[in-house]
């Protein structure tokens, strides 16, 4: 009996820790953070003596040019970021999927900047880009071409090259997995009918990788949300608001403009964002999963 | 633990120290003390740094500097100053958190630090402290609440202050015949001929960046051109024909001014004035040592120091930090005794020879200062029509500043009616002071 | 092609050593330059050729050199103090994470219990949480609600044992850090540790079971020993996460808390830029994720491919 009751409490017993640090750590946060966005909050108030105001925080970043503008920015940061990256880290994986010696050395290489710390990634390409001592520059003066503003007017651009930099490795990687874990057969029949490589790569390769690929944007794509450190270190979000995306310009409410409520409220509509994406990637899976059953029925039915 | 281990390290060594100055002196009573403060990262406060030791060697009194970006500092402070006791014995405030602090009540009045006999020092000469700086900083509750008045009285004291000069190139002004800007009209003229005459180069580089930029840099013309942001009434008068002139300026400026003006930020400016993209560079005096630093300038002896142009009336910027003692700090008298010694003749001296800025008359017309600094002179006389009031610091002044930034950028570069964007300044501006009670008494 | 190709191409591999550079150039850069003098770095005489110098990383180092070097004013950079912080963090709460991850991805795995859907559903839901959207409440709650009385029993002890001022709160410790941390990184543990967990068989378990073991003598004795790849694949991208992190750790640090993060953007920020002591700060930040990539490349990898591929 009482080995029965421990039996029972068992998972219980192993869930507890996880799910205590969550609920203390994460949940009560979240919710935290939802009653503090219905109030003018500041920095050195408690949130109980802080006003409460209802929904003015939400009207006022619904109505806010500056709002707007940083979503627009994100947006678009996330877009090209995971658009680029998408196109070049499977293309190069599908032009590396040979067998090289040492690939195990290149990998290596290739993850290097993925581990290294966002904020000396920033640093490293702020140097780069730097006016006058940056690399690109001093190149660019000895092929005799004009000097180019990076981070001035091409602010974003040069931000999102440093993220291309940072992360493409993470989807070659990810692709050539995808890529190396093919069923042979498909790829010998295609052969064998004489599909030329590039048929092979339309017709085969792509739509077999499709349910990693697009996990992996999905991925991608979320952490794109999540990017802060090298932006802010590289640019600070300027010049004007150019490169400030979401995550800085809630970072810049809280503690410099001291607006813990509007900063809040930014943060559940950027939360809401991020929800439709992940529930977006959940219900994918699902139904991919049930394709896949539903294929594998078929396919034994037939056999 | 690592605490622990540290403070008994500390105490060894002030132990040590006090064992050498054993003699009577009025820091004996605190020799030991630790004291931490929180200095921003400037280069008047790295000047104090190298003389804190000689005040520990002086004293007995050891001092943790805490130091951060001044942004980051506030943010510190903020969190700090509102526990019930604090870590800091003694701050460095941006001068328009006085509003902030001394409204919230978190600075200490000096008043009683300076009438007791033990702390005091006789030879201390206030009176020599710059008015306006004393005004600007340290003073609180008098006219408007952040003026000097019969009402106010002084929270802390000016410690790596600024005032506003222009910073031009003689060689080029020289070439073309152009005299050096005395005036506005002077001004304005000279910063569009210059890239006329000398293709390439922008006529004065300025502040534009959109938010706190815009605005300080839009404020920067307003005192001079006789324009207020608000009357003695609280009304917002920024809409009124000097603040469409200064705007006018400084969009003029801008237009004239080198590539990529429209973001630049203060660091932007001063740079591009130190590669030679620019002919003018009118700020705060914190740059203008970097100007003549041969590592990080291309125009070392090419420049000239002038005083800030008038408008109808001269009025060039006050600004910079002042050092203030927290209501929760620990160790206040000890505290009073270092924000003493680092603003007394011999301290602000001292400071200002390692590259500070001076906050005392007495150190302007010290010789070996103007030896080693030759634009020391010029920035003394310029400290004289410092005008306190060239902009409002009040605890709402934050949101008011975001504002006129962001406007005067859109002003900037989307072309905006000048009349029509400050007339939505002022309406904005009256419903932030309605809601804030300034205008309970009408 | 997908034929093996064992004719060296020179174009192919003329594409990999670009790839190769491209990726680890800036790196080196960086390395480079943290051994020059301000001056060489912009003067531009450029490239290879010029003198090393340590001078940058005694500058970083200052506050924990047993000498004070000559072209040193004052030690206003306290790295060694950041380093050690970023040190006791990081380790502590990656193994905090593991152990507390380990146990529930078990759970989730070997238990049918009620809520199971729900917890999978959440922990997924929550690794799309922005660190920046926890700033705000973080912030609040560690400074204002997790607080123990200065004068209370617990609050008093600690203020007598380790001294500092005012209540007992999360905020300025390295455990407030160290809790958003393990928070932060837990969904992602689990979500790894899971798919290997899987993979471990039932059977083996059901052997030990029978011969009286009970379900945590399981766990430890028979299943923690086959997860070990996953569980150091995990165990290193949870130190990378809590050694990178900058936004919440500035936002919880006081003076002697503060990681290396934080002492480089701090940096930055100043009036002039020193970009040779930038980069030897940031060259001592990275050294830590460069050994581990280098020594473990291949348990990144599983961890990567386990995470996205079969999650």
């Amino acid at each position: 009996m009482r080995t029965a009751m421990a039996n029972r409490l068992t998972p219980y017993m192993f869930m507890a820790p996880a799910v205590i640090i969550m609920a203390i750590a994460l949940m009560y946060p979240l919710g935290y953070m939802v009653w503090g966005s219905f109030r003018d909050w500041n920095p050195s108030q408690t949130i109980g003596e802080a006003e409460f105001v209802g929904l003015k925080n939400y009207i006022f970043l619904w109505n806010d040019p500056n709002f707007h503008e940083s979503l627009g920015v994100t947006l678009r940061f996330a877009f090209f970021v995971v658009t680029i990256e998408m196109i070049i880290g499977v293309g190069l994986a599908l032009l590396l999927d040979r067998e090289i010696r040492g690939i195990s050395i290149l990998r290596t290489m290739f993850i290097l900047p993925m581990m290294i710390a966002p904020v000396v990634v920033g640093l490293m390409w702020r140097y780069m880009y730097h006016p006058t001592v940056g690399t690109f520059n001093r190149f660019l003066d000895s092929i005799g071409l004009p000097r180019v503003d990076w981070l001035g007017d091409y602010a974003l651009t040069s931000v999102i090259i440093a993220d291309i930099w940072q992360w493409t490795p993470f989807i070659f990687i990810l692709s050539l997995a995808a890529l190396q874990s093919l069923p042979r057969s498909a790829l010998e029949a295609a052969r064998i009918d004489g599909a030329t490589a590039w048929q092979q790569i339309i017709h085969i390769k792509l739509p077999l990788m499709m349910p990693v690929l697009i996990v992996t944007a999905l991925l991608r794509l979320i952490d794109a949300f999540k990017v802060l450190e090298v932006i802010l270190v590289m640019t600070e979000g300027g010049p004007g608001l150019s490169t400030e995306i979401l995550a800085l310009r809630i970072s810049r409410t809280a503690t410099e403009f001291r607006e813990l409520g509007v900063a809040a409220a930014m943060s559940n509509y950027l939360l809401i964002l991020l929800l439709l994406l992940t529930v977006g990637m959940f219900a994918f899976n699902r139904w991919q999963e049930a394709r896949a059953a539903r294929l594998n029925a078929l396919v034994e039915e037939e056999s | 633990m690592f605490k622990a281990l540290k403070t008994t390290a500390v105490g060894l060594t002030t132990a040590a120290i006090m064992v050498g100055a054993a003699f009577a002196n009025p820091y004996e009573e605190y020799a030991g003390t630790t004291l931490i403060v929180n200095f921003p990262a400037h280069p008047h406060y790295n000047a104090a740094m190298k003389v804190l030791p000689e005040f520990t060697k002086e004293t007995g009194i050891e001092v943790e500097v805490d130091q951060l970006p001044y942004l980051k500092m506030r943010e510190r402070q903020t969190l700090e100053l509102a526990q019930d006791e604090g870590e800091y014995d003694l701050i460095a405030y941006v001068v328009f958190s006085k509003a902030d602090y001394v409204f919230a009540d978190q600075l200490e009045n000096l008043a009683k630090y300076f009438m007791n006999p033990k702390l005091a020092d006789p030879s201390y000469d206030a009176d020599d402290l710059i008015d306006g700086y004393v005004e600007n900083i340290g003073v609180a509750g008098g006219t408007k609440g952040y003026l000097p008045g019969k009402t106010g009285s002084l929270f802390g004291i000016p410690f790596g202050s600024e005032t506003s000069v222009l910073a031009y190139r003689k060689d080029i002004f020289e070439k073309h015949g152009i005299a050096e800007p005395k005036n506005y009209d002077q001004l304005l003229d000279a910063a569009c001929k210059i890239p006329e005459v000398e293709p390439g180069m922008g006529g004065m580089a300025s502040r534009a960046a959109s938010g706190h930029q815009a605005s300080h840099a839009f404020l920067l013309h307003l005192a001079p051109l006789g324009g207020r942001v608000f009357d003695d009434a609280w009304n917002p008068i920024i809409n009124n024909a000097a603040g469409v002139e200064a705007a006018n300026a400084l969009k003029t400026i801008v237009d004239c001014g080198p590539e990529g003006a429209m973001s630049f930020g203060p660091s932007e400016a001063a740079n591009a004035f130190a590669s030679g993209q620019a002919a003018m560079f009118m700020d705060s005096i914190a740059f203008m040592p970097g100007f003549e630093d041969p590592e990080r300038s291309q125009v070392v002896g090419k420049v000239g120091y002038a005083m800030h142009p008038e408008g109808v009336r001269r009025g060039s910027q006050t600004g910079g930090f002042g050092i203030g003692i927290p209501k929760n700090a620990e160790n206040k008298e000890a505290a009073f005794l270092l924000m003493q010694w680092l603003t007394s003749k011999q301290g602000d001296l001292m400071v200002a020879m390692e590259g500070g800025n001076p906050s005392r008359f007495s150190t302007y017309q010290d010789a070996g200062l103007n030896e080693k600094y030759p634009f020391a002179a010029t920035f003394g006389e310029a400290l004289k029509y410092a005008d306190p009031d060239w902009r409002p610091i009040i605890p709402v002044w934050g949101k008011i500043n975001a504002d006129i930034g962001t406007t005067m950028s859109k002003v900037l570069t989307e072309d905006l009616d000048i009349q029509e964007a400050l007339d939505g300044v002022a309406e904005r501006t009256r419903a932030v002071m309605d809601d804030a009670g300034y205008y309970t008494w009408q | 092609m997908s034929t093996p190709n064992s004719r060296a191409n020179p174009a192919f591999y003329a594409v990999i050593a670009l790839l190769v550079f491209m990726s680890v150039g800036p790196v080196i850069l960086m390395f480079m330059n943290s051994f020059k003098l301000d001056v060489d770095i912009i003067s531009g005489t450029s490239g290879l050729i010029f003198l090393p110098t340590i001078q940058n990383y005694e500058k970083a180092l200052c506050d924990v050199l047993w000498y004070e070097p000559d072209h040193i004013d004052f030690c206003s950079l306290k790295f060694g103090n950041a380093f050690i912080n970023s040190l006791i963090i990081a380790l502590v709460s990656t193994a905090l994470t593991l152990v507390i991850g380990c146990m529930a991805a078990y759970a989730l795995v070997r238990f049918r219990f009620m809520g199971r859907d729900t917890v999978s559903l959440s922990t997924l839901m929550v690794r799309m949480v922005p660190p920046a959207v926890l700033l705000v409440p973080v912030f609040g709650l560690w400074n204002n609600e997790f607080c123990l009385d200065r004068d209370g029993l617990i609050g008093g002890a600690i203020r007598d044992t380790f001294g500092g001022r005012g209540d007992v709160c999360l905020a300025g410790t390295h455990s407030g850090i160290i809790l958003i941390y393990v928070a932060m990184n837990l969904p992602f543990v689990i979500w790894i540790l899971q798919s290997f967990i899987v993979q471990v068989p039932r059977s083996l378990e059901e052997a030990a079971r029978v011969d009286g073991a009970g379900p945590f003598q399981v766990f430890f004795k028979v299943v923690l020993p086959l997860i070990k790849p996953g569980l150091a694949a995990a165990a290193i991208f949870t130190f990378r996460i809590a050694w990178n992190e900058y936004l919440l750790a500035s936002a919880l640090s006081d003076r002697d808390t503060r990681t290396v993060p934080i002492l480089i953007v701090n940096n930055m920020s100043e009036f002039n830029v020193e970009w040779g002591v930038i980069m030897a700060t940031g060259m001592l930040l990275a050294i830590p994720p460069i050994i581990f990539t280098l020594l473990a490349s291949r348990q990144i990898i599983t961890g990567m491919t386990a995470g996205a591929v079969k999650g």
